[in-house]
This record gives structure tokens, C-alpha cells and sequence, in this order.
């Protein structure tokens, strides 16, 4: 299927649930609501003719810095193996208490991608099993990846572009 | 009169501080002779040879993080023979090993593992620091990567690169010998077994 | 354990903890897996992951995109053009620039390259923890020589940087090509001297048959790729399914095993080798003249001798060299078959010239839920086995 009728199949299906569906670039992308996730999910793996049966990947990212609500997103990309289509979901999740409900049910790919959502993000995986730190120590302080979160703590010993690189460095107390 | 007076005062702390360096010359001179026994000519000699025996036969404990552990491992391989320096095997467990090449970036989670390693290996020791990463962060400058190795272990020779080619690992581990030959039998050699 | 009130020890539980620490000889980087043993059996396997954490995709939200590319060349060392190539080609979708074919060949040549040495890293290292040392010396002599080819035509061993956005970083001379086709002439007897010492080998079939046994439903569930899952019986490769870089235009085949086990990796593995080497001599005998990289200025840097007779020739080049290109606001992600399996990028977008987010999906990191659960129920030697037949690297695990 191509991702038109990838987009039209799941708006026909599953209309009050999303918010868009569009084909940017080429790709299919659907924006959702987190407690839509779950609904949707089972629908596009059991459905005969859409058949994702790979989660590949789960991304986050903070959009603080492009004044965007909601801050955090939560981007699901699948694949089928048989069909060969792709489908790729944003779920757009909110500052204050972010959580989204976990996928780790119907595919067992999810786990260690949504520990990572808690750990880089705080994002908290309601229903996850085994929900704590991955990379990070686990008496870790913060969570990197958001965009409040500064790159390094210390300042670079030279650099011949000194300006540019100052506004890096934040004062920020050691976490370990 | 206040020329003379002036000129009296000067003589006279210079006088003063010539006393003081003689008597912390004196100091340091003692400090390093007390170890008589040990700093008399046979057993200088003896050191020499001691040194002579460790250098050549330093086995490495096999300490690869990450990408410079790739380049470790062509230094062992039979292009760059590493084994004909006298590093024959790289022993898995770091009580048997007298160096240490920390070869990768150190994140702060191996940090404490490193410290663990470093203090499981009996006297004497020597650490490489191989790479950039290991030797000052690399162009890792964040929040994840200890800027250096140093920071945590004594380190003894860096061989800089991203990854250093095994030719320049090699090069490294020989100046380390030459460290080691330098070293023997002084008081240096000393303080590494004590 | 704890005591009772006479002062002796009892046992809680039955089981052994056994922690496969973080530093340990199977040179697979820096993993830890907590393993449960009830005797020499392996009742739970739980992975702690993150000893080498390096930041990268925080980094990256603070450099150029032409400046990434270094930084990429770092997560899945042993594969750097491999995640070159993934950059590239989610930037170059963003941007909307087509490739020149000549440019696409040579990334060809050198991702293909690039997986023979991959492969050559896991067949050393997998033979090497199994016990065949010989193997470890033998694989290392091959990839010594993909290894000067490297140096000769970007000037790094390793972390070539060579695959660059709109192109290649300079063009190939006939005397690196003669390199590559003295190369692939002599390669195709080495992989089977490896496999006369390997493949029928009693030691290494006992070893590495019926270990680490993953069904196909378990292979796509847990998010398996590359060779692992195409050693469970899913025929699902990207360079045929969304042939990217111009990968239509080559035969070669695509070694599926149906068994599941070490040994149906290790097969797929060695015939992967042999299908890149005919990717190769199909390169080299059709590689095309033109451009090595898209000449639109706005991207790539243009040819340093217009710089001193045109003006416009030289604002491009101070604007890329100073702030570099912007890309469009948008978000994508192309994924790649590297060596161990899917490799890509989401790049989101902000319209400026840093990248806003750069995610890796790491075929690695998505494998090792599935490892632990194919080293549950076997036997403690089998763990290396398996580890060894999945081919992690660390560097694009804890990026």
C-alpha cells in the first residue's frame, strides 16, 4: 500500500480518534492523542491489509525551543514486514506530568526504547513493567536529552570561537 | 647612611635566604637518600635489571571501551605484533596484568568500574591513556564523558589520536618502556611498589 | 542470604547471581548482563546498558550538520560509513537534492567495504570467544588491506567522514579502484579458507547448533534485524525492499537460514560477505564518470579553483563554511541495511543549520531485549556463543 492509502485506510477506520494524518516528503504520518495510543495500535497491527508487525523505532523530542504545544513528543515508527510499508505516529504529550500508556504488550520491541522516553526525557510509561533508568546511573539527576538540560558543565579550556560556544555552558550544580 | 643601611638589609635576607634553600636542599636531599640501602650502587643495579625484566614483559589487561579498542586490537594482530614488544597476551583478569590501556571514552557510569579495575591490579602499574577521549574527553565535551582519564587514574603515557593508528599504540607502549628503563632503580621505581 | 539465630548462613533462593560485568574479555564493548543461574543453566539474563554513554545525540543538537557527520562516524564504530550514509540520506530528504550516479557507486563501494570489514570484526571476535584463535589472525590480515583502502581515499583508517551531504567527500582515483578490484579478486578464496576452518568444523558445530534458537513470530516481535532476523526465516533486507543510494540497479542475493540458531547467523553472515564482494565487482566493472557530488552550491562546497575567478563561487563558500546550509523545517527518517541491521536517522528540523534532533535507531540497542531472551535456558558457555552471533557494539547502544 502506498502512504496515501495508508492515511486514508486508518482516517476511514479510526476517525474520532486522531487528530491528522498527513504524507509529508512521502512518508505516513499520523498525530495522535496519548490515550488514543493504545486503540490505535491494536488496529494497525491486526488489520489484514495494514499488518505492522515491527515496532522499529521510538523517538522524543522536546520541542521547547520551537514554541510548540505540546512540549514533548513521542514519535512510533513501524514497519511490515510482508506488505513493506511504513507508518510513523506522533503523539504529542503534555509538560506538566507527561505520560503516555505503553505499547510494550503488542510488541515486545517496545521495552527498551520506552525505558529510554523515562530515562532522556522523563516521560513516564504508564503500564510499563520494568520502568527505570537505562543509560543514564540510576541515581541520576534530571533527564538529558531536554532542551533545559545544559550540554556540559565546565567550561572549555580554549576554543577559538569562545562566544559562540559560551552560551553552552550554564552554571548547573554536579549531579553525581 | 640609609644607602648603607638599605644595602646592609639586602646582604641580609639574601644571606637568610641562602640558609633556608640550604636547608631545604638538606631536606630534600635527605628525604631522597633515605632510602640508603636501596639507593647504593649494587642494588641500583639490581633495579636496572628488575626494570629491564618488567618492561619487556607487560602484559595489558583488556580494558577496550570503545573504537580504540578496534585499533588495540589490530596493534595485537599480525601486522603491528604487539608480542614481539614483550606484550604477549592481553590477560582477561586485571590481577594478573601490571598495564592498564584504557582504549575509549569513559562515560560516568564506567568511571567507578574503571577505579575498580585499576585498584584490582597488583604493584607495580602503568596506565595508557590511548586516544583522545581517554586522554582528555575527545571531542566529547558534555555532560556524559569524563574529560580525561586522569581524573581518575594516575596515567603515565598518552598517545593522542581519534583513533591513534596501532603503529602510534605501539610507539606509546615503547616510550613506555623507555619510562620504565629511565625509572628503574631510583626512587620513583620505588614509590610505584610501596 | 541470611543468618539464623545458631550464626549460620542459609540461602534465600536457590539460584546463583552471576554478574557478567561491564569489562570482560568478549570484546563486545562494555555490556553487563546480571544472569540468575540455577547451576550451569541460565534462568533470567537482565542487561545493564549505559557504560558507554557518550552524549552524541545531545552534542549533535549543538553542531552543523556537516559537522554530525564526524560525530556519527562514532556510534557504530565498526560501520562508520554505514551511519555516514544513514545521515546523509535523511538530510538529503529533507533537502530535496538528488544524488549524482557516480556519487551513489562510490558510496556503494565504500558502505560494501564496510560491511566485509564489519563482518570480518564478528567472525574474529565471535571465533576468538568460541575458542578458534587462528580465525582472529586470519580475518584481521583482510580487513588491514579494506582498512588502507580507506586511508587511501579519505585519509583515515577508521572513521572515514568520506560520505558527506550532496556526495562524497573527493573523487576516487584509478589507482584506488585498482586497489578495490585487486581486492575483491583474491577475497572470494579467503572467505573460503575461514570456512574450511570453520564451517564444518565438529567443534564449532557443536558449539553453535541449536543455541540460541529464535522462531520467527519472537524475531519480528522483539524488533530483530539484519542478519539475525533473516537467520529466522523473514526474507526482509532494505537494499532490496527500498532500495536506497542506487542499490536497483545490482544482483546479488539475499542468504536467508531458516533455523534460528548461531550457527544459521554465522552461515547468513559469511554468505553476506560473499554477496557484497559481487555487489563490488558489479561496482567497479559499471561505475560511471560525472560528478562525485551534487554541484549545488548551496550544499556542497565548491571546487577551490572557481574560487578565485567567481564571486558568487565565493559567497557560497564563506556561507557554507561559516554557518553552513540550512535545512528545511520538517521531520524524517530513512532507514538502511547496515551489518547488523537497520540503521537510520530521524532528523527533525527547525529550518535552521543545526539539526533540532537527531535520534539513531541502533540496530544493537533494539537487539538486546531479544539476546536475553535467547540466552534464558541455556547454558552459561552458550552466552557468549549468543552475544557473539548477535554483533553488538556499544558505541551505537548507548550512543
Amino acid at each position: 500500500m502506498t502512504s496515501e492509502e495508508i492515511i486514508e485506510k486508518i482516517k476511514s477506520e479510526l476517525a474520532g480518534d486522531i487528530l491528522s494524518a498527513e504524507t509529508p516528503l512521502g512518508d505516513a504520518v499520523v498525530h495522535l492523542e496519548p490515550s488514543a495510543l493504545p486503540k490505535a495500535c491494536e488496529f494497525i497491527k491486526n488489520d489484514p491489509e495494514l499488518d505492522f508487525d515491527y515496532l522499529t523505532n521510538i523517538s522524543g523530542v522536546d520541542y521547547l525551543d520551537m514554541d510548540r504545544e505540546p512540549r514533548f513528543e513521542a514519535v512510533y515508527e513501524f514497519h511490515s514486514i510482508d506488505k513493506n510499508h511504513s507508518l510513523r505516529l506522533r503523539v504529542g504529550i503534555e509538560e506538566e506530568s507527561p505520560s503516555v500508556p505503553t505499547i510494550s504488550h503488542l510488541w515486545k520491541s517496545a521495552g527498551f526504547p520506552e525505558r529510554e522516553l523515562f530515562d532522556m526525557f522523563g516521560i513516564d510509561v504508564a503500564g510499563h513493567p520494568d520502568l527505570r533508568r537505562l543509560i543514564m546511573p540510576d541515581d541520576w539527576e534530571g533527564h538529558p536529552l531536554r532542551r533545559d538540560y545544559s550540554l556540559t558543565t565546565e567550561d572549555i579550556a580554549f576554543s577559538f570561537n569562545r562566544d559562540y560556544k559560551s552560551e553552552l555552558v550554564k552554571k548547573k550544580p554536579q549531579t553525581r | 647612611m640609609g644607602l648603607i643601611d638599605s644595602a646592609v638589609d639586602a646582604l641580609e635576607t639574601e644571606v637568610n635566604n641562602l640558609k633556608l634553600n640550604a636547608q631545604e636542599a638538606l631536606e630534600a636531599f635527605e628525604y631522597e637518600s633515605s632510602g640508603a640501602v636501596y639507593d647504593s650502587i649494587l642494588t641500583t643495579q639490581l633495579g636496572k635489571v628488575v626494570g629491564w625484566a618488567q618492561k619487556n614483559a607487560l602484559w595489558p589487561a583488556t580494558f577496550g571501551l570503545a573504537c580504540c579498542a578496534i585499533e588495540m586490537m589490530a596493534m595485537a594482530n599480525s601486522r603491528w605484533d604487539s608480542a614481539r614488544f614483550g606484550a604477549e597476551v592481553f590477560r582477561a583478569s586485571p590481577r594478573q596484568a601490571d598495564l592498564m590501556i584504557v582504549s575509549g571514552r569513559v562515560s560516568q557510569k564506567m568511571a567507578p568500574v574503571l577505579k575498580l579495575i585499576y585498584d584490582q591490579m597488583p604493584e607495580p602499574k602503568w596506565v595508557i591513556s590511548m586516544g583522545a577521549c581517554a586522554s582528555c574527553g575527545g571531542i566529547f565535551n558534555n555532560y556524559a564523558i569524563v574529560q580525561g582519564v586522569d581524573r581518575v587514574v594516575p596515567v603515565d603515557v598518552y598517545v593522542p589520536g581519534c583513533p591513534p593508528g596501532p603503529e602510534a599504540l605501539l610507539y606509546g607502549v615503547i616510550k613506555l618502556q623507555e619510562k620504565i628503563l629511565n625509572e628503574a632503580g631510583t626512587g620513583s621505581a620505588k614509590k610505584r611498589v610501596a | 542470604m541470611s543468618v539464623t539465630e545458631n550464626g549460620l548462613l542459609e540461602r534465600d533462593k536457590d539460584t546463583m547471581t552471576l554478574n557478567m560485568g561491564p569489562s570482560h574479555p568478549s570484546t563486545h564493548g562494555v555490556f553487563r548482563a546480571v544472569l540468575e543461574m540455577d547451576g550451569e543453566l541460565v534462568g533470567t539474563a537482565k542487561p545493564d546498558i549505559g557504560y558507554l554513554h557518550t552524549g552524541i545525540e545531545k552534542t549533535s543538537e549543538a553542531k552543523r550538520y556537516a559537522h554530525v557527520i564526524p560525530m556519527t562516524d562514532r556510534l557504530d564504530y565498526l560501520n562508520p560509513p554505514g551511519n555516514n550514509l544513514a545521515f546523509c540520506l535523511s538530510t538529503e530528504k529533507l533537502l530535496g537534492i538528488e544524488i549524482p550516479e557516480r556519487s551513489q557507486y562510490l558510496r556503494i563501494i565504500h558502505c560494501e567495504l564496510a560491511r566485509i570489514a564489519s563482518h570480518l570484526v564478528w567472525l574474529a571476535t565471535h571465533a576468538l570467544d568460541i575458542g578458534a584463535m587462528t580465525v582472529f589472525l586470519y580475518c584481521w590480515r583482510e580487513r588491514e588491506e579494506i582498512l588502507d583502502l580507506n586511508e587511501e581515499i579519505s585519509g583515515v583508517r577508521m572513521m572515514t567522514s568520506y560520505i558527506r551531504v550532496g556526495g562524497v567527500a573527493q573523487d576516487a582515483t584509478d589507482e584506488w579502484l585498482r586497489g578495490v578490484r585487486k581486492f575483491v579478486d583474491h577475497f572470494s578464496s579467503k572467505i573460503d579458507e575461514y570456512e574450511k576452518l570453520l564451517t564444518k568444523n565438529p567443534i564449532w558445530l557443536d558449539r553453535t547448533q541449536g543455541v540460541g534458537v529464535m522462531d520467527r513470530e519472537s524475531a519480528i516481535n522483539y524488533g530483530m534485524s539484519g542478519p539475525a532476523l533473516r537467520a529466522s526465516d523473514v526474507d526482509f533486507d532494505f537494499r532490496k525492499k527500498r532500495p536506497y543510494s542506487g542499490y536497483e540497479k545490482f544482483e546479488f542475493d539475499v542468504p536467508t537460514r531458516s533455523e534460528g540458531d548461531v550457527y544459521a547467523r554465522y552461515l547468513v553472515r559469511v554468505e553476506e560477505m560473499r554477496e557484497s564482494r559481487k555487489i563490488l565487482e558489479q561496482a567497479l566493472r559499471n561505475l560511471p564518470g560525472g560528478d562525485y557530488r551534487n554541484p549545488n552550491s548551496k550544499v556542497t562546497l565548491p571546487d577551490r579553483d572557481k574560487l578565485k575567478s567567481s564571486m558568487e563561487v565565493l559567497i557560497h563558500h564563506f556561507k557554507l563554511a561559516s554557518e553552513g546550509f540550512t535545512v528545511p523545517k520538517g521531520e524524517t527518517y530513512v532507514p538502511i541495511e547496515g551489518p547488523r541491521g537497520e540503521v537510520g536517522f530521524y532528523i527533525v528540523s527547525d529550518g535552521s543549520a543545526v539539526p533540532y534532533r537527531v535520534k539513531l535507531r541502533a540496530p544493537s540497542f533494539m537487539a538486546i531485549p531479544g539476546m536475553c531472551k535467547m540466552m534464558e535456558g541455556s547454558f552459561i558457555a552458550d552466552v557468549v556463543a549468543v552475544i557473539g552471533s548477535i554483533d553488538i557494539v556499544m558505541g551505537e547502544v548507548d550512543r
